[in-house]
């Protein structure tokens, strides 16, 4: 599979002016006018949303008018590197919800250097205990900053 | 002159071993907080400030600013060594620090930071005890006309930077716009962008987009090219830091550039981010070398570090003065002053002036602390270049993953990152300029507050932005800057050997000098 | 295996949930949330809260204070609401918790906490720089509203909360037309005043007492009943004592002051109420507490129970009487 760069280039600019026309919408809501002592609240960000759509449309007839070009964005080869990193993160995150962050962090890194990087399981063990165990200190103990800690920890008692 | 004196009793409070060993604390403290992501220096002072509450205030003070010291340091490290800034006021640093990492220069890069950031200081600080008096007086000059004058001159220098598209540049400084306006409106208390959904009532924080931008994004490109670093022929010896370290001189021209725009947004509501984004476009515009910012050019780390670090020192100045906290870390070190049951203000330089000039003494040796103690740490942070990026890459995810959360504790924050992520990779790979959508989020909605609080004190007339000297020569300077440009692309046009081919837009003019440019030593 | 190992403990830390203890005594870190950034009026509060706690030693478990100030100090409530019954997180704030919802539409009601405290009341005054308007006394500062309408620029902290509706009500009671700017903070209004960009702004004492003493910012009146207590001298020869209410000035505006509130969320135990009620007492009485109210020129008047909900009915119903006047008012209030 082969994304082409001007496929890109159309995703994305369709992207920001759909996030544009969003901006507008809301702005509007607000009020748009220029009133008797200044703007509305919605007047700078109608415009702001009206200039990326703006912005957007140009990006998007640049990318038409030069596609002569077949550059590549991304072949099936960068398609899989960057979602064998990047779908692991996304699971991350979803654990992170509900074993809290320290458990899932172990996890990922753990798996990641094992399986990503290629490290022997009790080297990935060591990576993943030492930097959860480094988070840790730092963050409960130096800085007593609570991180999410998931029903996990709180049954052993560590809050 | 009295300050001197004053100053001299200032260091008499400072230089006891018991304030010096917390001035140690602190910064190696504040460098554990810059280098990390999400927990900047605001975060990290409001941390430390119960530790102060059994203390008295001058020690306690000198923990919070030398952790802020530290603090500034560490966030220039990851800027550089991962393309993450750790601080917001060091993203400009990412633009050629990490180039410069990348090319196997990463201890050359640090030293070249820290010691700028070091010598920035000194100079926000010297200011500091030589016009502590006179900048109160100045800073009641600014109203809501004055401050939208500073950023307006803070965009007005940036806007022609960035090369590329001028419909990429212009989206992205519009999203950065958009992004700053989520939450709730100042002036009308009405909230905008948020589509009654309750994450984002409180706005979108600069942090997250920073993390999932420059953080993540960087990540997956790296991912992707399979780039390795080249830190394993970087030198770890010492005299490649002393080698570095005379190489600054060298740069006196950005250096004294940059120092002065520092302590002008210090001073004035600016604050240490625009200062160094304001400071590296000038320098990207004035330097003899400027065509080659964003290659991983010494200057372009030497401008914005000089500027942070001059702003950041000057920042607090205005709090101590006034009460009116030039930075986000100097909102939380002002609340600190009010519990310890210190008042700042106008009045505390006469009611407390070993509290103040001992502040101001421990600056300096603080500073001095900081620069020694952070050189040393270049040699162990360059080291962990030498570890497989495959390794190293699920460390940084798991860094920014938590920095997003520690921002305010939210889930939220974290997917937000991730977005932002998606975004950032997808924008370096297609050229967008990141550049221009921080600053915009950075500034944005300060300047639209500004605007309209000013339109709202002139019942709607634009002529109160040009109604006084000072605002008026803001605003002159502002649309120079911003005429520069085209200015300097209609020079080159009339010049035999300056014209390029394929260069059209007034955006890519910007990044000619407009000088006959030999290569000089700089560098090199 | 781990994924089980986890349900497993789920399904038994669920089981074993209930087992309270019958006299609340916390035993993991307390967290203070705070409706308003760092430096903020309510920030300071909490912080000052923090302080006493535990240097007095009254609560031995570690206190950690986070700011969630988005929209007005909505997002601290909104939170409230996300974790009801938790016994370890207390909200610091103001009148916000209960007057933020009547203008704008959150998420959250009243009903989403359960009042514990209010600590101290903050009283308002009004201030001017007298070298560069002119104004010496609120005779004056009404003459000068009177002769031009609309021209005399009054400054405060937010849009459509308390500065804007106490704006409002001067407006009323004198006859007056006056226009408000609306600042982040109520000092950086402070500050505007003192440099004379704006004519005037109404603040709380600890907000403006620096610029008093350095002689760019005078109170003319405070919007109170009774004169403030404090007698020692601040600044110009005059005390706190020496201010005239404003009521016997000409603006008939009386007791606005605004409480420092503390919540917790709906559903708390009513042991673990009970022990926050009596802890949030003597923290008042610390000397730590008392020097932030008397240096701020607070009222030091504690209100708990049953007393602090019939204040919370009032003063949301005189709101909300107020925000209806403004138009300000939501639709479904």
């Amino acid at each position: 599979m082969v994304i082409s760069r001007n496929a890109a280039e159309f995703v994305v600019a369709f992207v920001t002016g759909g996030l544009g026309a969003l901006v507008c919408y809301s702005a509007l809501q607000n009020g748009v006018a220029w009133g008797a002592s200044g703007p509305e609240p919605g007047y700078f960000p109608f415009y702001v949303g009206c200039l990326i759509i703006l912005g957007s449309a140009g990006t998007a007839v640049q990318a038409l008018w030069r596609s002569g070009a077949a550059e590549v964005f991304a072949d099936g080869h960068n398609i899989r590197t960057v979602a064998a990193f990047f779908v692991p993160l996304v699971v991350l995150v979803a654990l992170c919800q509900w074993l809290g962050l320290y458990i899932a962090m172990a996890l990922y890194l753990f798996f990641a250097t094992w399986l990503g990087a290629k490290l022997r399981p009790f080297n990935a063990f060591l990576v993943a205990a030492i930097t959860t165990a480094a988070n840790f200190v730092i963050f409960e103990i130096l800085f007593t900053v609570p991180l999410l800690k998931g029903p996990v920890l709180e049954y052993f008692g560590i809050y | 002159m009295g300050n001197f004196g004053q100053l001299m009793d200032g260091f008499a409070v400072a230089l006891t071993t018991h304030h010096v060993l917390i001035m140690i604390a602190g910064v190696l403290l504040g460098l554990v907080v810059g280098v990390l992501p999400g927990l900047g220096a605001p975060n990290g002072v409001s941390l430390l400030l119960p530790l102060t509450f059994g203390m008295d205030p001058i020690a306690a003070i000198i923990l919070l600013t030398s952790m802020y010291w530290g603090a500034l340091f560490g966030g220039s490290t990851t800027s550089i060594l991962f393309n993450i800034p750790g601080e917001p006021s060091s993203v400009a640093t990412t633009f050629d620090g990490y180039p410069m990492a990348r090319k196997g220069e990463a201890v050359r890069a640090l030293t070249l930071a820290f010691g700028s950031a070091g010598i920035g200081a000194m100079t926000g600080v010297i200011v500091i005890t030589l016009l502590s008096g006179w900048v109160a007086q100045f800073a009641l000059r600014f109203g809501a006309a004055e401050y939208f004058a500073v950023y307006f001159m803070a965009f007005a220098s940036f806007i022609g930077m960035s090369g590329g598209s001028p419909f990429k540049t212009l989206v992205s400084m519009m999203l950065g716009f958009a992004c700053a306006t989520i939450g709730m409106d100042t002036i009308s208390g009405e909230s905008r962008l948020t589509f009654d959904w309750d994450p984002l009532i409180g706005g979108v924080s600069f942090l997250i987009a920073v993390i999932g931008l420059f953080g993540l994004g960087e990540l997956l490109i790296t991912m992707e090219e399979g780039v390795k670093f080249e830190g394993v022929k970087a030198r770890l010896s010492m005299t490649e830091i002393f080698r570095t370290l005379a190489e600054l001189p060298r740069y006196w021209a950005t250096l004294i550039r940059s120092a002065a725009i520092g302590c002008w947004m210090g001073i004035t509501p600016g604050g240490p981010t625009a200062a160094s984004f304001m400071s590296y476009a000038l320098g990207r515009r004035f330097s003899k070398r400027g065509s080659k910012f964003g290659t991983g050019e010494p200057e372009g780390v030497v401008a914005p570090e000089t500027a942070d670090h001059s702003a950041g020192s000057c920042a607090l100045l205005p709090m101590l003065a006034l009460g009116i906290p030039g930075s986000a870390t100097a909102a939380v070190m002002m609340g600190g002053l009010m519990i310890w049951g210190l008042s700042p203000g106008p009045m505390l330089f006469t009611t407390r002036p070993d509290f103040v000039w001992g502040l101001i003494a421990s600056m300096y040796l603080g500073n001095v602390i900081a620069v020694v103690l952070v050189l040393a740490t270049v040699p162990l942070f360059a080291y962990v270049l030498r570890a497989p990026f495959k390794v190293v890459g699920p460390i940084i995810a798991v860094v920014c993953v938590i920095g997003a959360y520690t921002v305010a504790n939210h889930m939220f924050d974290v997917w937000l990152a991730l977005v932002f992520g998606v975004l950032g990779y997808a924008f370096k790979k297609l050229n967008y300029p990141l550049a221009p959508f921080v600053l915009a989020m950075v500034l944005g909605d300060k300047a639209e507050d500004a605007f309209r609080q000013a339109l709202l004190t002139s019942d709607g007339s634009a002529s109160i932005f040009f109604a006084n000297g000072l605002v008026a020569t803001m605003m002159g300077l502002g649309i120079l800057l911003l005429l520069l440009p085209a200015i300097s692309y209609v020079h080159r046009r009339f010049k035999p050997d300056g014209a390029r081919e394929g260069v059209v837009s007034v955006v890519a003019a910007a990044r000619y000098d407009g000088r006959d440019a030999p290569a000089t030593t700089a560098g090199q | 295996m781990k994924i089980q190992r986890t349900i497993a403990l789920a399904a038994m830390l669920a089981a074993g949930a209930p087992a309270m203890a019958q006299d609340f005594k916390p035993t993991r870190p307390v967290e203070f949330i705070v409706a308003a950034g760092p430096g903020g009026g309510s920030d300071t509060f909490a912080r000052v809260v923090q302080a006493s706690l535990s240097k007095s030693g009254l609560l031995t478990s570690p206190i950690i204070v986070t700011n969630k100030a988005g929209g007005s100090g909505a997002e601290t409530f909104i939170y409230a609401k996300t974790s009801p019954g938790d016994p370890y997180k207390l909200f610091f704030g103001t009148q916000d918790a209960y007057v933020l919802p009547l203008a704008s539409k959150l998420s959250y009601s009243l009903d989403d906490l359960t009042p514990i405290a209010a600590m101290a009341f903050d009283p308002f005054l009004l201030w001017v720089n007298p070298k560069t308007s002119g104004i010496e006394d609120v005779k004056g500062f009404i003459a000068k509203a009177k002769e031009q309408p609309g021209a005399l620029k009054v400054g405060g902290a937010k849009a459509k909360e308390a500065d804007e509706t106490l704006m409002t009500l001067i407006e009323q009671k004198a006859g007056v037309d006056l226009t408000y700017i609306p600042f982040k903070s109520g000092s950086e209004a402070a500050i505007q005043v003192a440099g004379g960009h704006i004519t005037a702004n109404v603040n709380n004492p600890s907000e403006s007492v620096e610029q008093w003493k350095a002689g760019v910012q005078k109170p003319l009146c405070v919007f109170e009943d009774a004169r403030l207590e404090d007698k020692t001298v601040i600044a110009d020869g005059m005390s706190w004592n020496a201010i005239p209410t404003c009521a016997e000035s000409g603006i008939d505006v009386k007791s606005f002051a605004q409480p420092r509130t503390v919540w917790m969320s709906a559903k708390t135990p009513p042991e673990a109420v009970a022990y926050y009620t009596e802890l949030l007492k003597k923290a008042a009485e610390t000397p730590d507490f008392k020097a932030y109210v008397s240096r701020g020129a607070q009222i030091p008047r504690v209100l708990t129970g049953d007393a602090f909900k019939e204040f919370i009915a009032k003063h949301k119903a005189s709101y909300a009487e107020m925000y209806k006047t403004n138009g300000w008012l939501r639709a479904e209030n």
